[in-house]
């Protein structure tokens, strides 16, 4: 079974634009739901994020994301509300908790918990879409020149994971499939195996890297640098992201308190960097060719976008 | 593109292997005994032997696997185009080496396979123009070109193992070993494999040395073969003497055809098929045939184990959803033995899975009314604890041993066990609790149950599966091994692309093709001889036919004469 943040090559700009620059697309909108409170601006960059994600292609991951997302922030939103007893609107008074002392369940700590909720679902679908559209073969080829043993672990985690993933479900089936007579293959066990099989396959992996020559210090191929034609497109919503954000915040755009009571604001300045933030989503939009071409193209060489297995 | 070492490659052996011994760390004996071994640039050697006889740690010494990477004592010297192993790396000897293991899932380690086949490149520092020239020319040669864009884990075993094997030639190395290339390929992509293999061999110069155990699929292919036994080289020469050697010493490592030809009394042993047909067709008394005459399966009493009725099952791979089976319907009663075969990827697998429930169907009605036991590819997989007895405990897990014969195992740990007992407590472990008495459930099925075998240990398989049918239990056996097959199966059927395109018995499919087709079957070309023993037989009838009628027409001559 795929996982479904696993990197899969497709004909999109995300993919086909360097990792740089698709690092600094998802993480401008990362750092602005760091930066904001705001649930309107919170909103709007995960809107943003969930379109760049749908646009890229990464529907799956954007799915998986967004409900792994909602679950921890549904989560934070109940920690939250049994945690903090402030804020003018008491909707339940629950008595003495052992551990907890007096519970008071109010709108605020709701509003607050939620808020944190959604900062961390925006966050997962700006990790999820990462993974699913950036191919990390392309991050660590950037980051071998730099740290040469950093990249070769990494490589070894990345190669791991799936192979691991393949290994669990491999066991899990086979847990299904004994007979009802056989011992019981609790957690434990399976987690026992599953680790003794990841050394080994560490071992097989390792000295596949090996044999590729992966240890070898032979000076590195000078190519050309992995780079796309849309960097630029990327690079420009980025700074216009972190820009806006920027002068939102000294404007007064985050306007937004939990305690003691929940005001949200909505003045034009937030409006607008949210409508800024959801029209960023659209960066992986590809244009439609002004003329249609007049003749009929290989769709491997003439497609707009670069090959994807990366230097362009 | 450039060639690392190419003064050395020229004036040295390609490979020179000189009293070699070597101790694995923890083992008590040698993997390797003084073996000693020189390879020719362009020769194409076949490494034979049954399991764990060495030929894995042979190869991975030639690699610089051993010792660099697995630790262990080494005694002796190998030296690969001049270069010493011992001495240096395998990431040295990657320029001039290239080495494809058993199992392909560990073989790759880039997230696509474009950059799977370019790293070994970038690594040695190429230019990004070389790289791309390289990689599109092997692509080109493996006929994977429609794959370069792809995720490395959307693709089935064959296609990793294509992938691992171009990461292998796209350095063009001087020497290329492979530790059972086709173990997970159909015999169509088998064939294919090894003939391109032959064909690097002519055009590149490129030497080989390929450890297999299924010898019928690349004898024809070699210049030379080399026996191991107990980690000592016990036969090295041509396949012809190969053949001769096997037949006194160790007839498990016959092919089909060898055999055919020792139990009719036929010189020379014949390396291929096409060799036989040769040697065949100058002997009349083979040339004018006769049919033997084909039986009809007997037909079955035994109450439906299996019914599957218009069955459709859809798995996603990647993110798209495709139909693996397309209303597949099947019928197996108890007590038959039926070969489950097929291209990869034409949904063996994901049948049986559907009939252990591990996948849904969409559409479709499969009814099991006696249930199943399913041994999936890897035994390895049912054995968690650390003794037999804790697997299986009480009456009823040791009644499960009884089945497979292992009650004598009981406080042995599964990791002592050798591979057969393994897969055979494996399936002890699936049918545990599942049988009322000492009755089976009505279906036991295995999934590629022979990867990795030698010919005994499939011989073992063969005789438990013939135990479990004795017992009323329906045997599915999926599997690319059309030889096991043609040993235990009464029944093929035979799917392509999710659709059941033949079934019938036994002799009747593993005779009507080429590829799926045993050896001997490709030799005599007579509907229903699928083994060399019935082969045998039937050249037997032959003969005599042919002698009757010599001496008919003789006699006939004789009257004329004196009438």
């Amino acid at each position: 079974m795929r996982s479904p943040f696993a990197y899969m090559p497709r004909p999109g700009l995300l993919q086909a634009a360097s990792p740089g620059a698709a690092v600094a697309y998802l993480g401008s909108l990362t750092v602005v739901a760091f930066l904001y409170s705001s649930p309107i601006v919170l909103i709007a960059t995960g809107v943003a994020l969930v379109l760049a994600g749908r646009i890229a292609g990464a529907r799956a991951a954007v799915r998986a994301a967004l409900w792994m997302g909602f679950t921890l922030a549904l989560l934070i939103v109940v920690v939250n509300a049994l945690v903090v007893s402030r804020g003018d609107t008491v909707l339940a008074r629950l008595g003495e908790w052992p551990l907890f002392g007096q519970v008071d369940i109010t709108a605020e700590a709701i509003a607050a918990g939620a808020v944190l909720g959604l900062r961390a679902a925006v966050v997962m679908v700006a990790f999820a879409v990462y993974s699913a559209c950036v191919d990390p073969d392309r991050v660590l080829r950037a980051l071998r020149p730099l740290a040469g043993r950093s990249a070769l672990t990494a490589t070894l985690v990345s190669r791991l994971v799936p192979v691991a993933a393949a290994d669990a479900a491999r066991l899990r089936d086979a847990a299904r499939l004994r007979g009802p007579a056989a011992a019981p293959v609790g957690r434990a066990p399976l987690a026992r195996r599953l680790l003794a099989g990841s050394l080994d396959r560490a071992v097989d992996v390792a000295a596949t890297l090996e044999l590729r020559g992966y240890s070898l210090d032979a000076p590195r191929a000078r190519g050309r640098r992995s780079r796309s034609r849309h960097d630029r497109r990327f690079y420009a919503t980025a700074a216009v992201v972190l820009a806006a954000a920027t002068a939102g915040k000294l404007l007064g755009a985050d306007a937004f308190a939990e305690y003691p009571a929940v005001e949200i604001g909505t003045s034009p300045q937030t409006l607008a960097l949210a409508a800024l933030l959801i029209l960023s989503g659209l960066a992986p939009l590809r244009r439609k060719p002004r003329r249609a071409p007049s003749f009929t193209a290989n769709p491997r060489t003439a497609s707009n976008s670069p090959p994807a297995r990366g230097i362009i | 593109m450039q060639f690392a070492g190419v003064t050395a490659v020229h004036a040295a052996p390609a490979l020179a292997i000189d009293g070699l011994t070597y101790r694995y760390p923890t083992a008590s004996r040698p993997a390797l005994d003084d073996v000693s071994l020189c390879l020719r640039p362009g020769e194409f050697a076949l490494l034979a032997g049954r399991s764990a006889c060495g030929k894995s740690t042979l190869l991975r010494a030639a690699c610089g696997l051993v010792p660099h990477f697995h630790g262990g004592e080494i005694e002796g010297a190998v030296e690969v185009t001049g270069i010493d192993a011992i001495a240096i790396g395998p990431g040295e000897l990657a320029a001039v080496v290239g080495y494809m293991a058993q199992d392909p899932e560990t073989q790759v380690v880039s997230t696509t396979v474009a950059a799977e086949i370019e790293l070994p490149l970038e690594m040695r520092g190429d230019a990004q123009a070389s790289r791309a020239r390289a990689v599109e020319e092997v692509a080109l040669a493996l006929a994977i070109p429609h794959l370069l864009d792809r995720a490395v884990d959307t693709l089935s075993g064959g296609e990793l193992q294509r992938v691992a094997l171009a990461a292998s030639l796209v350095t063009r190395p001087s020497l290329i070993l492979l530790d059972e290339p086709t173990s997970q390929l159909d015999p169509v992509a088998g064939d294919e494999l090894i003939w391109l293999l032959r064909r690097l061999n002519e055009e590149w110069g490129v030497t080989i040395l390929l450890a297999e155990h299924r010898l019928e699929r690349c004898l024809a292919a070699a210049d030379r073969v080399v026996a191991m036994e107990s980690g000592s080289i016990a036969f090295d020469g041509p396949p012809r003497s190969f053949l001769a050697w096997a037949q006194q010493n160790d007839q498990a490592l016959e092919t089909p055809a060898a055999r055919l030809f020792s139990l009719c009394g036929i010189e020379p042993l014949p390396v291929g098929v096409r060799d036989a047909r040769r040697t065949l067709a100058t002997d009349p008394s083979f040339r004018d045939g006769v049919l033997q005459e084909k039986g009809t399966p007997p037909r079955r009493q035994d109450p439906p184990a299996l019914t599957a009725r218009a069955l459709w099952v859809e798995l996603a791979r990647g993110e798209t959803p495709r139909d693996v089976l397309k209303g597949v319907d099947l019928k197996l009663h108890g007590g038959e033995r039926v070969a489950l075969m097929g291209r990869n990827g034409a949904g063996k697998s994901t049948l049986l899975r559907a009939a252990a429930g591990l996948v849904d169907p969409v559409h479709g009605k499969l009814d099991l009314p006696g249930g199943i036991a399913l041994l999936t590819q890897n035994p390895g997989d049912y054995l968690v604890r650390e003794r037999v007895g804790d697997e299986l405990p009480g009456e009823a897990g040791l009644a499960a041993l009884r089945v497979v014969g292992l009650e004598h195992a009981v406080d042995a740990d599964p990791r002592d066990l050798s591979g057969g007992e393994r897969q055979r407590l494996a399936l002890a472990i699936a049918l545990a609790g599942r049988m009322e008495g000492n009755e089976l459930p009505g279906l036991v099925a295995l999934d590629e149950p022979t990867r990795g075998m030698d010919r005994a240990r499939k011989q073992d398989l063969v005789d438990l599966i013939g135990n479990l049918a004795d017992r009323s239990a329906a045997v599915l056996v999926a599997t690319h091994d059309v030889e096991f097959a043609a040993g235990f199966a009464e029944r093929v059927v035979l799917l392509g692309d999710g659709v059941v395109i033949a079934d019938g018995p036994a002799p009747e499919v593993l005779s009507g093709g080429w590829y799926f087709a045993t050896e001997v079957a490709r030799v005599l070309d007579i509907p229903g001889v699928i083994t060399p023993e019935q082969a045998a037989e039937t050249l037997r009838l032959n003969a005599d036919f042919a002698l009757s009628r010599a001496m008919r027409d003789k006699r006939r001559s004789q009257r004329r004469e004196e009438g």
